[in-house]
C-alpha cells in the first residue's frame, strides 16, 4: 500500500507543472538569456564568431553618466512608490471598513476606472494638463496669475505625477484585501483599553497591515521602475531612466549586449532593494518571518 | 427541413457547413499559397495607406507575388536577431543612418546592381552617391519649421533657431533616436564649426540650444508645432507641406546655409531567397508612375530625375537638379563609428 502510494504520481505537481514550465520558459530563461547575452560580444545565433567579454560592464563602470540613469530611475520609482502608499492607503482603509455594499461597489470602480483605459491615453491626457499650453498653464495665464507658463512637464515631478495616477489602483488593490483580513476588534480591544483611535490605528492596524504595504510597495515599486511610455512622454526625453536607455541601445544603437548589462544591473538593482525592504520592515513589524 | 431534404442528415449538414465556412476563410490562402512572398519594410501613416491600397496591390499583380509588409518601427533590431541566411525581411527600407549601421553588420548588401535596377539610370547623382548605401528612393530636405502667427519672420538662416526670443517654444530631436537629429547636430559642426565633423563645436552649440524641447519622431513634432507647443524647429519640408491646404498657421524654410537631406533608402539583404524579386521591387518603387503617385501623397521628393509632379509639388518639393544641388548629405558611416561617444555626451547636454 505504501509502495503504491510512493510511485504514484503527486497529482497537485501535474496540476502546478504547466504553470511552472510556463514560468521557467517566460520568465528565467529570457532573463538567463539576458544574463549570458550581457557577456557576450555578439548575438551567438547569428554571428559566427563571439567571445566572452566584460566591457559591457566595464562601460557602465567607467561613466558616472549611467550611475546617474541609475539613481534616477531608483529616485523615480521610490517616490512614486511613497507617494501611491500615501494615497492608496487611506483609501484601501476606507474601502476595507466601509459598510454599505454600494459604497464599496462604488469606491472600487472609481479604483479601477482608470485601469480601463490604456496607459498611453492616460499618460497623453496628463500630457494636455501638463504641458505649456495644457489647461493648468493656460487658466492661470487666462486668469493672469502667470505671464509664463509653469514648468509642469519634463521635470520627475511630472513623471512621478503620471506614474502615480496609473500604479495607485494595485497599492489600493493589494492593501484593500490585507486590511480587509484584519479583525476590527483588535481595534477596539485597543481602544477599551485606553488608546485614541490614532493610537490604535498605528500600534495595531498598521503593523498588522505592513505584509499589505510590503507587497504593495514591491508591485509599485516595480512597475514604477520599469516604466517605459510615462517617463518618455511626461519627461520629454530630457528625463533619462534605465528603460530609457535600454530601448535606446537596441533601438538605436543596436547593441544588445549592453542593453543586456544594464538590463541586468536594473535586476540586480531591484533584488537588492526588495530584500533590504523586506529585512527593514521585517525588523519594524517584528515579524521575522517575512523575511 | 432536415426530413424534407431526407438525404441531408443533420451531421452531413454541420459537417457541410463546417467545411465551407473554413473553405470560405482559407480560400483567398489557399489561392496563393504558392505566390512567392516578398517581406520589405515600410512606414505607416499616409505612405501606408497608399502602399496598402495602391502600389502595393499593383506590385502584387504585375509580378504574381504577395507583398509582406512591415510597418512596426524599429526595423533593424528584429533583422539583426533573425538569421543572416533566411534573414526577416527581403528589402528594407528605413532612413539612411539605419541602412548604413546594417551594412556595417552585413545585414544589407552595400549597393544596388545597376544591371538588375534599370530605373537606377535615371536617378539623382545623390541618391547613389558614396553617402549611400542601396538606393534613396525619395529625400525630404531638413530645415525650419515655424509658426506664421507668432510675428517671427524674415528667417533665413539656421542660427536663427539659436535666438533667445524662441526659448520656450524652440523644438528639437532626441540625438541618439532620431536621424532628423543626428544630421542637425552635424549641422552644428558646419555652422560653428571648421565642420560637419567638428563635434566639440556642436557639442557647445546644442548646450546654447537650451531650452529646447524635444521629441523622438517628426510626427510628435509637427503636432507640437500645429498645437503651438513650438514656435521654431527642425523638421523636414514633408513634415509641413502634407497639411498643405488645411489652413494651418505653419512654413518651413530652406535655410540659406542649405538643407540636410533625409534619405528614404532601399536595400536588399544578402541572405534574401527573393533576390530577383527584390530587385524588382526596387526598379518598380523607382518607376516614374510609382514615384509621382507617392510623391504626390506624403510630399517626399522623388529621386529619378524623370518624374514629372503636379506644379502645386513641382514648386516645393526638389525636382530640379539645381533644387537638388542644395542638399547636404550626411557621412553616416563616419557618424556610426562615434555613435556611442555622441549619445553618451548629447544624453548629458539635453538632461533636465
Amino acid at each position: 500500500m505504501s509502495s503504491t502510494a510512493t510511485t504514484r504520481p503527486n497529482g497537485l505537481a501535474l496540476f502546478i507543472l504547466p504553470s511552472a514550465l510556463l514560468f521557467a520558459l517566460f520568465f528565467f530563461l529570457p532573463i538567463g538569456l539576458m544574463a549570458v547575452m550581457s557577456v557576450l560580444t555578439g548575438n551567438p545565433v547569428v554571428m559566427p564568431k563571439v567571445a566572452f567579454t566584460t566591457r559591457h560592464y566595464a562601460r557602465m563602470i567607467g561613466d558616472p553618466f549611467y550611475f546617474e540613469v541609475i539613481w534616477t530611475t531608483i529616485r523615480i520609482g521610490l517616490v512614486t512608490t511613497l507617494v501611491a502608499l500615501l494615497i492608496g492607503y487611506p483609501l484601501a482603509h476606507w474601502m476595507a471598513r466601509i459598510k454599505s455594499r454600494s459604497g464599496h461597489a462604488l469606491l472600487l470602480m472609481a479604483v479601477l476606472a482608470p485601469m480601463l483605459t490604456g496607459i498611453v491615453v492616460r499618460t497623453f491626457a496628463w500630457m494636455t494638463l501638463l504641458s505649456d499650453k495644457g489647461v493648468i498653464n493656460e487658466t492661470l495665464i487666462s486668469l493672469g496669475l502667470i505671464s509664463q507658463p509653469l514648468k509642469l512637464m519634463y521635470t520627475e515631478t511630472g513623471i512621478v505625477v503620471g506614474l502615480v495616477h496609473i500604479y495607485v489602483p494595485f497599492m489600493v488593490l493589494t492593501l484593500t484585501g490585507v486590511i480587509g483580513r484584519i479583525d476590527e476588534r483588535l481595534e477596539q480591544a485597543a481602544e477599551n483599553l485606553g488608546a485614541s483611535p490614532l493610537r490604535a490605528f498605528i500600534e495595531v492596524t498598521l503593523p498588522l497591515s505592513l505584509p499589505g504595504i510590503l507587497a504593495g510597495s514591491l508591485l509599485v515599486f516595480a512597475l514604477a521602475i520599469s516604466a517605459y511610455v510615462t517617463p518618455i512622454l511626461l519627461g520629454g526625453f530630457q528625463i533619462m531612466t534605465l528603460p530609457i536607455l535600454i530601448y535606446q541601445q537596441i533601438s538605436a544603437n543596436f547593441n544588445v549586449g549592453f542593453a543586456a548589462a544594464l538590463g541586468i544591473i536594473l535586476l540586480m538593482i531591484s533584488l537588492l532593494l526588495v530584500i533590504a525592504y523586506n529585512r527593514a520592515l521585517g525588523l519594524v513589524s517584528g515579524q521575522r518571518e517575512l523575511q | 427541413m432536415m426530413k424534407a431534404l431526407g438525404f441531408l442528415s443533420r451531421r452531413r449538414f454541420l459537417t457541410a457547413s463546417a467545411s465551407l465556412g473554413i473553405g470560405t476563410i482559407a480560400a483567398p490562402y489557399v489561392a496563393r499559397a504558392d505566390d512567392p512572398t516578398l517581406r520589405i519594410t515600410g512606414w505607416g501613416g499616409k505612405w501606408g495607406e497608399v502602399m496598402k491600397s495602391e502600389i502595393g496591390p499593383a506590385f502584387e499583380s504585375e509580378f504574381k507575388c504577395k507583398l509582406q509588409i512591415d510597418s512596426a518601427f524599429p526595423y533593424l533590431p528584429k533583422l539583426q536577431a533573425s538569421s543572416r541566411s533566411a534573414p526577416i525581411y527581403d528589402v528594407m527600407h528605413t532612413n539612411s543612418n539605419e541602412q548604413w549601421a546594417a551594412a556595417e553588420m552585413g545585414l544589407v548588401e552595400p549597393k544596388i546592381d545597376a544591371k538588375l535596377v534599370p530605373n537606377l539610370a535615371d536617378v539623382y547623382p545623390y541618391a547613389i552617391s558614396d553617402k549611400i548605401v542601396g538606393v534613396s528612393i525619395f529625400t525630404s530636405a531638413i530645415g525650419l519649421g515655424m509658426r506664421t502667427d507668432k510675428g517671427y519672420s524674415g528667417v533665413t538662416s539656421w542660427k536663427e533657431l539659436w535666438d533667445a526670443k524662441y526659448n520656450g517654444v524652440r523644438g528639437g530631436y532626441v540625438i541618439p533616436v532620431n536621424s532628423l537629429g543626428q544630421a542637425f547636430l552635424m549641422m552644428c559642426g558646419t555652422l560653428f564649426g571648421k565642420g560637419q565633423t567638428d563635434l566639440d563645436a556642436a557639442y557647445m552649440a546644442l548646450e546654447k540650444l537650451k531650452p529646447i524641447k524635444i521629441v523622438d519622431f517628426t510626427g510628435a513634432m509637427e503636432k507640437m508645432l500645429l498645437s503651438g507647443e513650438v514656435g521654431m524647429c527642425v523638421i523636414h519640408d514633408s513634415g509641413i507641406y502634407r497639411y498643405d491646404g488645411q489652413n494651418q498657421p505653419t512654413d518651413f524654410i530652406s535655410p540659406s546655409e542649405g538643407v540636410l537631406s533625409l534619405e528614404q533608402v532601399l536595400t536588399i539583404t544578402p541572405g534574401s531567397k527573393m533576390k530577383e524579386l527584390a530587385n524588382a521591387y526596387v526598379n518598380y518603387m523607382l518607376r516614374p508612375e510609382v514615384q509621382k503617385r507617392l510623391a504626390e501623397t506624403v510630399w517626399y521628393s522623388p529621386a529619378n530625375r524623370k518624374v514629372k509632379l503636379d506644379p502645386k509639388y513641382d514648386a516645393k518639393l526638389l525636382t530640379t537638379p539645381e533644387k537638388v544641388s542644395k542638399l547636404i548629405q550626411v557621412d553616416w558611416k563616419w557618424y556610426n563609428e562615434r555613435k556611442d561617444e555622441i549619445d553618451q555626451r548629447v544624453n548629458r547636454i539635453f538632461r533636465a
